[in-house]
């Protein structure tokens, strides 16, 4: 009760301010269902404004929601909860807005068990001291399905590749031929692993240096199995060098079944897939040290890469090694275009697994993949020219928000 | 079975993941969120496998004196000291520590030694790239003159084409290099989703063992 009144006295001096007007909450359109948007109209005189918040009722108890924020601000979007997990939302939530003047207190920084008294005392002396607005109620809704025109035109060309690659791959089960163009980057993998061959060297490859989960890695881990396939049925020899160790584990599973789909599962060498370290550029001495010490016939880069593209594409370059690189990183790709004989340019990194494998169906969704990017093409054509007459319908239509 | 299986659980797992870009609801980021911390976690234990992995490479180096086992064993004994500092000092790595020290005057000097070197990388790199053989490499080589020269203060300083290098440049960089760059982006990103949707429905097997 002290406390109360210490707040009261501190609160107390003038009751300058009025408080806002026309307070409304909505739930977001296709919102996870913690969040409520709140609007006003902003009181003329308040020096600042602080958001209060029950899950109980419009008779309280309120808490401490956001705020103090400066007395213009005439919306808020309101996470209701930060963890679902341990605190679930309620059904309804009870908004008020309090207007205060330039004398009153902020909130108490308070911990512990402390906290939701000083809390407490300081919503009660607010209330009974500053104007706020009647509560408000609110209704979290969540959504099963972000239904905004742009996430349903992602999910539809999504829907849309993976339906065309299972009717090409029909297709091409049903015999029909898929023509696929040269890419001279790709043959020279071949090309590479001959040499290493004839000279009795390995091949050395690089698979980036990001995570498991990136679509690059996963990309050069499909890569992989089809040149560790080859290397084995040339019966050379390939080092693997990973900056992750997640990644040297699958890759170490990879290279072990190409071997073993080669019929030499007794050639491969686990110690030859090996985890270098998971700071870039100790993973980038290490491997600078393998190309400079073992003298690999081929490297191939294939992956995502950042800073260290060069530095390894240049030590390769010195070792006179066939290089061949491939990423997706447009930041890098001068880097590998300069220093490596071969470069895989984006999307072509996706490609290799298929062109590699000549399996039909492989080779049917790159078909797939190349009918959507002739509608996304088409797409940016209208929508320059419907934008360059002052159209935004294509600007709205692939808006992601939300 | 032994590729069914994973097959299955990839495509159920794969389809549940991409759901959460389109799914806002809050108990599915709950359950998304529980996948992730699962990789977490499986990554976090990689690192055991890594360090094996680092120590049956390099220690019968050392052991059986083979070729270069002097940079292996250096290796070796900057992982055991690092290993042990870092358990030593525990929670207070951060203060002042043997870890700290290895980190901030060993590890800190070498790997900025190593990110220097890319200047010189680049500036060779860049000799040898920049040689106008074709209509290609000259433009190229045209554009870089550009772009380098407005980048740097005295090009701006330089009599009659100084007021218009930088605005040249900036139309260089915003209009052809951005257009370029969109259209790597737009390519591997669908890319991309072939390769995932790949994964998920099952055509590609080669990381299974499998044709």
């Amino acid at each position: 009760m002290n406390l109360l009144i210490l707040f009261a006295a501190l609160l107390a001096p003038v009751l300058a301010a009025t408080p806002a007007t026309g307070l409304s909450v909505e739930t977001p359109a296709y919102s996870d269902g913690l969040t409520l948007s709140l609007s006003w109209t902003a009181p003329d005189d308040a020096h600042s404004l602080i958001l209060l918040r029950s899950d109980q009722g419009e008779a309280g108890p309120w808490h401490v929601a956001a705020g103090p924020w400066p007395g213009t601000k005439a919306e808020h979007q309101d996470k209701v909860t930060t963890d679902p997990t341990k605190t679930p939302p309620a059904a309804h939530y009870w908004y008020r807005l309090v207007s205060l003047d330039e004398d009153t207190a902020p909130p108490p920084e308070a911990d512990g068990d402390d906290a939701a008294a000083a809390e407490q005392a300081y919503v009660a002396a607010l209330l009974a001291g500053q104007p706020a607005t009647a509560a408000v109620q609110g209704t979290p809704v969540a959504s099963w399905l972000s239904a905004s025109p742009g996430y349903l035109l992602l999910l539809a060309l999504i829907v849309s590749v993976g339906g065309l690659m299972l009717w090409f791959t029909d297709r091409a089960r049903k015999g029909h031929e898929m023509f696929i163009r040269r890419m001279p980057g790709i043959d020279a993998i071949e090309e590479g692993i001959g040499r290493a061959t004839e000279m009795g060297k390995p091949v050395l490859y690089v698979p980036g240096i990001d995570e498991l989960q990136d679509i690059q890695t996963i990309a050069s881990m499909l890569i992989l199995g089809q040149i560790s396939r080859k290397v084995a049925e040339y019966q050379s020899d390939i080092v693997v060098s990973c900056c992750i160790p997640i990644v040297r584990e699958v890759a170490d599973e990879v290279v072990g079944s190409g071997y073993m789909l080669a019929g030499y599962p007794d050639a491969y060498n686990p110690k030859n897939v090996r985890f270098i370290s998971s700071e870039q550029f100790a993973f980038t001495a290490g491997t600078n040290g393998i190309i400079l010490r073992e003298k690999p016939a081929t490297h191939i880069f294939l992956g995502r890469f950042f800073a260290e593209s060069l530095i390894l594409a240049e030590t390769g370059y010195v070792n006179r090694s066939v290089q061949i690189a491939g990423t997706a990183e447009a930041t890098q790709l001068p880097f590998f275009v300069a220093a490596c004989d071969y470069t895989l340019i984006g999307e072509e990194l996706f490609a290799v697994s298929a062109y590699l494998s000549k399996d039909p169906r492989l080779v049917s969704s790159l078909k797939a993949s190349d009918y959507v990017k002739v509608f996304v093409v088409v797409m940016l054509v209208v929508g320059t020219i419907a934008a360059s007459f002052g159209s935004s319908f294509f600007i709205e239509l692939f808006t992601i928000s939300g | 079975m032994k590729r069914t299986v994973p097959l299955i659980l990839t495509f159920l797992v794969g389809l549940f993941m991409v759901g959460e870009y389109f799914i806002p609801h809050y108990r599915y980021r709950i359950w998304t969120a529980e996948f992730l911390e699962w990789g977490v976690i499986l990554a976090a234990a990689a690192f055991v496998l890594g360090l094996i992995n680092l120590i049956q490479v390099n220690l019968p180096k050392v052991l059986k004196r083979e070729r270069d086992w002097g940079y292996k064993l250096v290796m070796l004994i900057a992982l055991a000291v690092t290993l042990v500092a870092g358990f030593t000092a525990g929670e207070h790595r951060d203060g002042p520590s043997v870890y700290k020290w290895v980190y901030d005057y060993t590890f800190v000097p070498l790997n900025a030694t190593m990110f220097a070197l890319l200047a010189f990388y680049i500036a060779s790199a860049a000799f040898r790239a920049f040689k106008a053989r074709n209509l290609e490499a000259a433009l190229l080589l045209g554009a870089a003159i550009i772009v380098m020269v407005a980048r740097v203060p005295a090009g701006e300083s330089l009599p009659v084409i100084g007021d218009y290098l930088p605005r040249f440049m900036n139309w260089i960089m915003d209009v052809p290099n951005i257009a370029a760059r969109r259209a790597i982006f737009i390519g591997a990103a669908l890319g991309a989703v072939a390769t995932g949707l790949r994964v998920i429905l099952g055509l590609e097997r080669s990381h299974l063992g499998a044709d």
